[in-house]
């Protein structure tokens, strides 16, 4: 089939359980312009020097081609730091940083070890006597979205309107080619208003009276670089609350899954826990949570590969193909959780690189210690399961497995 | 147990600083410290530390060189 095509059968949902032979296309082809403008890249080298590429910036105002996939535009609120350019993002994520990790608060990741650890064994305990489980409900799901809500400050009891409204934001990015985007855009930025202004008003009420938590340290600490203003903090709460928890769903759903399709190495991963942290990491590489990154753009004509990619053009870096790249990983299609020199770009890279990988490691590792001694006897109910619509946040919505 | 951080190859991205803060720790924005002779209470987290290091720069045990174990 044509090249130029590419783009649109990577993102056709009857792709979505294995995409991987597309990629495949993709890297033989070399960067091709796709059919509405878009130019993709899915080598290894090239995807890893464009992620610290200055001539790329990730801030959409910058695109000159119309946005196939428009993400929703807040109309009152600054774009969060994953879609700015530096300076600025820099100064907002290192302003964010302070209060999640080194040099200023090098103890937070470590701090959340036990209370994560507690989480996952109660929901791993629920499951004792079950005879069908849907690892994504029952447990990929609650875990990551406790442990976010109670490092940010959100109270546990409104984590169902947490639910609704990410749902609402990411339904705008998973539409079908045949569906009107308008009404899922529509209800995705009332989502994200409500959220901010919940996110918002929560901080507002801990200003002067800091509780421990993260909206308190934003909206209290008063660093040497100043304080976010109100948009600024509301804006980056709603991108910590979603980047938070919607990725590491997958990654946990996609951990049990690959496992579950391997179930020699659940048993050697369950019998040597000290294996686990090496694991997560191919699982980033073999299937990474988040597969493409839509939202680079370059501010000059740059040549990627001996082609030229104009200016304001959508350039997308596919990492999950970069991650099979068999140029940089030996043997890329087989799940290998021993694998050395494994330099995979499951969180992206270059200063956009992942802003929470440190906590998503631990809570994947701990969720997989705590979940493989419960899966002994269990089988995939389907295979493959039924995805999620998005072709970026890609991963199970439903992971059912049966005893027998 | 010893490490050795490569710092020809350690690109400061300090994921081992977040996961064991007391082996690790960055001064100011980029220079890395570490205790080269990690005490046994801290194994377990410069094992992850290890595996997380997205350059593979901290090296333990035998990769620590000569006398590492
Ligand atoms: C397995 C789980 C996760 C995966 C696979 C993942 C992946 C990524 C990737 C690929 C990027 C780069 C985006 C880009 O370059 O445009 C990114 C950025 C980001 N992630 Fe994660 N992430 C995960 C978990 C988390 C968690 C737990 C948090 C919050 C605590 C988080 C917060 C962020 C933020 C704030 C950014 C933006 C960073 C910036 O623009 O400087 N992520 N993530
Ligand atoms: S994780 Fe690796 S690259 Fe990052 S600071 Fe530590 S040693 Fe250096």
């Amino acid at each position: 089939m044509s090249p130029q095509t590419l783009f649109r059968r990577i993102t056709d949902y009857a792709h979505r359980a294995d995409p991987y032979p597309l990629y495949a296309e993709l890297r033989a082809n070399g960067v091709v312009r796709q059919e509405d403008g878009s130019y993709l890249v899915g080598t290894y080298d090239e995807v890893a020097a464009l992620l610290h590429d200055p001539r790329l910036s990730s801030d959409r105002r910058n695109r000159t081609e119309p946005d196939q996939r428009p993400l929703p535009v807040r109309d009152d609120l600054p774009p969060s730091f994953i879609g700015l350019d530096d300076p600025e993002h820099d100064r907002l994520r290192r302003l964010t940083m302070r209060s999640f990790g080194p040099p200023h608060s090098p103890g937070t990741v470590d701090a959340l070890h036990t209370g994560i650890t507690a989480i996952a064994d109660e929901l791993a305990g629920a499951l004792h006597g079950r005879d069908r489980i849907d690892i994504v409900d029952d447990f990929a799901y609650p875990l990551p979205v406790t442990v976010i809500c109670r490092l940010l400050g959100v109270p546990a009891g409104d984590v169902p309107r947490v639910r609704a409204w990410t749902t609402a934001i990411i339904a705008a990015l998973d539409f079908a080619p045949e569906q009107d985007p308008e009404p899922l855009q529509e209800a995705a930025l009332a989502a994200q208003r409500e959220m901010a202004g919940y996110l918002g008003s929560l901080a507002e009420g801990r200003r002067g009276g800091p509780s421990g938590d993260m909206l308190s340290a934003l909206v209290n600490d008063d660093g040497p670089e100043g304080t976010l203003t109100g948009p600024e903090l509301m804006s980056t709460a709603v991108l910590l609350l979603i980047a938070g928890h919607e990725t590491t769903v997958n990654l946990i759903a996609n951990g049990a899954l690959t496992l579950l399709r391997h179930p020699d190495l659940l048993v050697r991963l369950r019998e040597a826990p000290e294996l686990v942290p090496q694991a997560v990491e191919e699982l980033l590489r073999y299937e990474p949570p988040v597969q493409f990154l839509p939202q680079r753009t370059p501010l000059t004509d740059i040549e990627v590969a001996g082609v030229t990619v104009p200016r304001g053009a959508p350039l997308v870096l596919v990492l999950a193909s970069a991650n099979r790249d068999p140029l940089r990983f030996p043997d890329p299609d087989r799940f290998d959780p021993m694998r050395e020199h494994n330099q995979h770009l499951g969180f992206g890279g270059g200063a956009h690189s992942c802003f929470g990988a440190p906590l998503a490691r631990i809570e994947t590792q701990i969720a997989l210690n705590a979940l493989l001694p419960r899966l002994e006897g269990f089988r995939l109910a389907e295979d493959p399961p039924p995805y999620r619509r998005s072709p970026v946040l890609r991963g199970p919505r439903r992971l059912p497995v049966v005893r027998g | 147990m010893r490490i050795v951080v490569d710092l020809n190859r350690c690109q400061g991205y300090a994921q081992c600083v977040f996961l064991a803060p007391e082996v690790f720790e960055l001064h100011g924005e980029e220079a890395l410290m570490y205790d080269p002779a990690v005490p046994d209470g801290q194994l377990e987290r410069v094992a992850r530390a290890v595996a997380a290091c997205p350059v593979g720069a901290v090296l333990a045990g035998e990769r620590a060189g000569p006398g590492g174990g």
